[in-house]
């Protein structure tokens, strides 16, 4: 925190050549070649699998991605420039706002699905369902108050976490859900994308927790765990009857609750705790839990993109190499 | 905690469990055996048509017009019962989950809703066999016998169409050039929605078009150059399918050297804007041996204005070596040129590989001087194994043929490498494919493009591929890029090559007939035999030696090559080319091969399709026991790769599909130094670049077989 002040105090320009955290640099490495934009992947040779889909599934779907949208829109405005005042080093900073921006590419990918697969009218419906719908907005409004100024800065990173590594999933369920059913394969293509990155923010924001975790008194720590821990209780009640709510009609919801706890689990791992969840509550069906893996994808590449190329490091050509 | 392989699991949950490891860390096989059975008590049989007997079954097809007629009034009915019997005899069984679900999914006959399934795999490899053998009923018992064993597997549009009423074409592929003038483009449009809606990958040569500013009618800065064009045919393609069963495909090559390469190159950038971006249109670029040698002396590369060579040289631009007349382009002021970095062109390339696999690159001089037949090559396929000549067609204004030219078709098929060998005679399973694949030529006449046609009359050019190399060589404890690894492919490869050379002789002496053009090719002369007759093409190991002996196996010594070469001087060959080894994605999990003669990807490969979504396939032969010879292509790196595709680009008068694989983590640089090794082991095209990226430690899914390394 004592740097966070001097830089604030005396502006000082970032040098990636001085580390105080290696990850820093590691995660910004990461984050910059995952970079990718949703244009990037044909989400047109979906809309005959759309059609197919039954009206109720339609709806579904819409609303389970405006669900994501309004996640990824807090994590964007809010969630992580309000980490990047916590940010220890200038790299951090850095880093949180790469993740910043990537949100907004995800909130605008969810944009892109619906412009192309959906009419306005069924957007705009689902949008408003999304405003109305009293288990979206609780959990939003449960992440948004820990994210209000002035609040502490690890539990402003234990909800972030959550969000990242938790929260978003019980939406990500559904597409690689019709994923494994051969059904809008190259929309399950472009979340894989968002889920690749969500992994890597989730896991660099739980990094950062642990090490601020590390200086404290056992009582401080004990008290964090504590809010972790209740806070994870909170967000579960309300993601269970979201679930409910959602998924009831397809008879999917005993699989997406299990599902949950799998990335409950991971997202306490990400902070460094144990899991919550025991592993038979947390069996994921394989289908998705296979689908989540993004590389080594093999596809007739005619009929998609993948998820497995990234922005190169260019290093140009010496004379021994010239050497035939 | 997935311990149990329990009945309520339904048959994607068990296949999936092949990518996660039981608690012992093995590879769970027998989740994916149960869920291959799985999926036949659960889904084929309660959705299968059922007939009483083999007759009834036919007279019903037949009359709902659900097979051609024609096929089966070829045969006498005591046949048809015979070689069904025959067929069934076999007991043939789907050993993986994706092989079963592939065939049923994209293969099958189905009832016209979609909803129930006609056939089984034995019906279909029967259908096949009496539609190509048109009638020859020793030759339909032996493709029957090839195919169902496994030997020899025809590619997916013959496999999927043979016999049956509603269908596209029997044949794959197709390359079409595009001349510098709007008949032609328009054209080249009209022929890819053709071959599109027809079922074929659509290749089309740009090189000859005239670049972005070039004048129009002697008005300056007119011309758009190549990009609104494959917008265009980007959007062609994806309004034209077949009957919905497969995507429409398409690529487009352009030379090096042309003005417009590097807008060429940024529409498959990452961040390119949207009205340039290409999505679903494959890029190919034609290097010359020229571009590598400026970049040798770190010279600037010039690029040439197409229409102006073709205004000085009288010729389009492909049709000029640009290696040969490079320094008198470059002296030519009539030519306008601009320059740009040898170096820095080889480092866009890489990074454009890097963003999106694209482009294919063939080596234009490789290809050239390996070609036997007269004319010039001047751009590769969709799948960048195809290489055959083709000649300039012109139009009138009405846009009817003032010449009608000719472009290229190509009909695959590929032999399973250990089944053929398992087979014991490579020489007869070679033949019977052979005579699969110039009865796909011959029955095929695609009149919506008189050039191609016409290219395919005059030349019944085919591509006899393989497949499963590395499951044969991992199943005989051979490591993939060993020393042995590499001598076998070279005996395998000479040896189809010369059973092939001798059915095509055959099929010229029963025909009366050789492909035109055959009096000025390297067969008549003899010269395309020297390097078999002046050196022997055995195994020089002795464990390689024994491999061929163990399978019984008779390879040809010098003699034959000598015998070979009069009977082909005196008689012809009937198919101007024989051999093209394509990447084999669905025939191969139906084959239960690994793909190509590539190594594999991963133990467990995850694939994806628009029909078929995410399913998981374990390479051939593989357990948990020798699971040390299933190093995957990412762990194997490019050198023993190109090394083996060397070994058989040798004896492949066509090309090869040669994919590059490398860790997120390589650069351009180890791009381009694989490039530059390719070229210099006379390879002759490189397909797709494939980049695998290891999830950040901490953030991977637990257990899962494909994301550990």
């Amino acid at each position: 925190m004592k740097d966070a002040q001097v830089l604030r105090s005396v502006p000082r320009a970032i040098n990636w050549n001085r580390l105080e955290d290696e990850k820093d640099l590691e995660v910004w490495n990461r984050l910059t070649v995952n970079f990718w934009l949703p244009e990037k992947v044909p989400l047109s040779n979906d809309v005959q699998s759309w059609g197919q889909l039954t009206p109720e599934e339609q709806t579904l779907t819409i609303r389970v991605f405006t669900g994501l949208t309004l996640l990824d829109t807090i994590q964007n405005g809010l969630g992580a420039p309000a980490l990047m005042g916590d940010a220890i080093t200038p790299h951090e900073e850095a880093v949180l706002s790469n993740i910043a921006f990537m949100e907004a590419v995800h909130a605008r990918s969810y944009s892109s699905i619906f412009s192309t697969l959906c009419s306005t009218k069924e957007v705009d419906e689902a949008f408003r369902w999304s405003q109305e719908n009293p288990h979206l907005q609780a959990k939003a409004r449960a992440v948004l108050e820990t994210y209000a100024p002035g609040a502490d800065p690890l539990k402003r990173k234990i909800a972030s976490v959550f969000l990242e590594s938790f929260m978003f999933y019980s939406g990500f369920y559904l597409p690689m859900y019709w994923s494994s059913r051969a059904k809008l394969t190259n929309t399950a293509d472009l979340i894989r994308l968002i889920i690749r990155d969500e992994a890597v923010h989730g896991y660099y924001i739980g990094y950062k927790f642990q090490r601020g975790m590390e200086t404290l008194p056992q009582a401080r720590r004990d008290e964090l765990k504590d809010y972790a821990f209740s806070l994870l209780f909170e967000l579960y009640e309300i993601e269970s009857r979201y679930t409910e709510e959602l998924y009831d009609p397809l008879g999917l919801t005993e699989e997406v609750k299990a599902f949950l706890h799998y990335n409950a689990n991971k997202a306490l791992q990400n902070l460094g705790f144990e899991a919550l969840f025991p592993d038979e509550a947390a069996e994921v069906n394989p289908a998705i839990l296979a689908a989540l893996s993004p590389d080594s994808e093999n596809h007739d590449f005619f009929s998609g993109s993948g998820s497995s190329y990234v922005i190169g490091r260019a290093v140009a050509t010496e004379d021994d190499d010239w050497d035939f | 905690m997935l311990d149990r392989l329990s009945d309520d699991l339904d048959y994607h949950a068990l296949n999936a469990m092949l990518n996660l490891y039981d608690a012992e860390g093995n590879i769970r096989f027998d989740a994916d055996r149960m869920a291959a059975r799985q999926y036949f008590l659960q889904h084929v049989n309660q959705n299968t048509v059922f007939f009483h007997s083999l007759d009834e079954k036919l007279d019903y097809l037949v009359e709902e017009g659900y097979y051609e007629a024609e096929v089966l009034a070829a045969y006498p009915k005591e046949f048809l019962r015979d070689i069904w019997a025959a067929a069934y005899a076999r007991k043939f069984r789907f050993p993986t989950f994706l092989g079963a679900f592939k065939y049923y999914t994209s293969y099958t006959l189905k009832t016209r809703d979609g909803q129930r399934y006609l056939e089984r795999y034995e019906d279909r490899v029967v259908m096949v066999s009496l539609t190509l053998a048109r009638g020859d009923r020793a030759l339909a018992m032996s493709f029957m016998a090839e195919t169902l064993s496994g030997r020899f597997q025809p590619a997916t549009p013959t496999f999927l169409n043979a016999g049956k009423k509603s269908r596209g074409e029997l044949i794959s592929c197709f390359l079409l050039r595009l001349e510098d003038n709007m008949e032609s483009i328009g054209r080249g449009i009209n022929s890819a929605l053709q071959l599109s809606k027809r079922g074929g990958g659509v290749a089309l040569m740009l090189t000859n078009i005239r670049e972005y500013g070039a004048p129009i009618k002697g008005i300056e800065n007119q011309s758009s150059g190549v990009i609104p064009i494959m917008k265009l045919l980007e959007d062609s393609f994806s309004y034209a399918n077949q009957l919905g069963a497969r995507q429409g495909a398409g690529a487009v090559y352009l030379n090096a050297h042309h003005p417009d390469i590097l807008r060429f190159l940024d529409t498959k950038r990452e961040n390119a804007d949207e009205k340039i971006r290409i999505k679903t249109l494959s890029l190919g670029v034609v290097i010359p041996d020229v571009t590598f040698e400026l970049a040798k002396r770190n010279e600037p590369m010039y690029l040439f204005s197409p229409h102006d060579v073709q205004k000085v040289y009288g010729v389009p631009f492909s049709e000029i070596s640009v290696t040969e007349k490079y320094d008198e382009m470059v002296e030519d002021k009539r030519i306008r040129k601009k320059k740009i970095n040898a170096r820095d062109f080889f480092q866009t390339l890489a990074e454009i590989q890097f963003e999106s696999g694209y482009p294919y690159i063939m080596f234009e001089d490789t290809v050239n001087k390996a070609n036997p037949i007269e004319g010039r090559i001047t751009m590769s396929n969709l799948c960048s194994e195809i290489l055959q000549v083709n000649e300039a067609s012109t139009f009138n204004e009405d846009l009817s043929y003032d010449h009608l030219g000719t472009d290229i078709s190509c009909n695959l098929g590929s032999m399973n490498i250990a089944k053929s060998m398992d087979g014991g005679d490579l020489g007869q399973t070679v033949e019977a494919a052979i005579r699969s694949l110039t009865a796909v030529s011959e029955m095929s006449a695609i009149d919506s493009v008189p050039s191609i046609r016409r290219g395919n009359d005059e030349s019944h050019a085919i591509g006899l591929g393989q497949m499963n190399l590395h499951g044969f060589l991992a199943r005989e404890h051979i490591h993939y890029g060993s020393p042995e690894g590499i001598e076998f492919t070279s005996v395998y490869f000479a040896t189809v090559a010369y059973h092939a050379i001798r059915a095509s002789n055959a099929l010229a002496r029963e025909r009366g007939q050789s492909f035109k053009g055959f009096e000025t090719s390297a067969y008549a002369d003899g010269s395309f035999f020297d390097k078999y007759t002046e050196r022997d093409w055995l195994p020089e190991s002795e464990t390689v030696r024994a491999l061929f002996e163990r399978f019984g196996q008779q390879l040809p010594t010098r003699a034959d090559w000598a015998a070979l070469k009069e009977a082909v001087m005196t008689d012809g060959l009937y198919n101007r080319n024989l051999q093209a080894v394509p990447p084999t994605g669905s025939i191969s999990y139906i084959n239960n091969s690994t793909s190509s003669i590539h190594p594999i990807v991963s133990k467990i490969e995850i694939r994806k399709e628009g029909k078929i979504g995410r399913v998981y396939y374990p390479a051939a032969y593989m357990s948990n026991e020798n699971l040390e010879y299933y190093r995957d292509a990412y762990e194997i790196g490019p050198e023993k790769l190109i090394d083996t595709y060397a070994a058989a680009t040798e004896h492949v008068d066509q090309g090869l599909s040669l994919t590059l694989f490398f860790p997120a983590e390589a650069t351009t640089r180890d791009i381009n130094r694989a490039q530059i090794y390719a070229w210099k082991k006379g390879i002759k095209t490189i397909y797709y670049v494939r980049l695998r990226q290891t999830a950040l430690e901490g953030t991977e899914v637990q257990g899962c077989v494909s994301c550990t390394l």
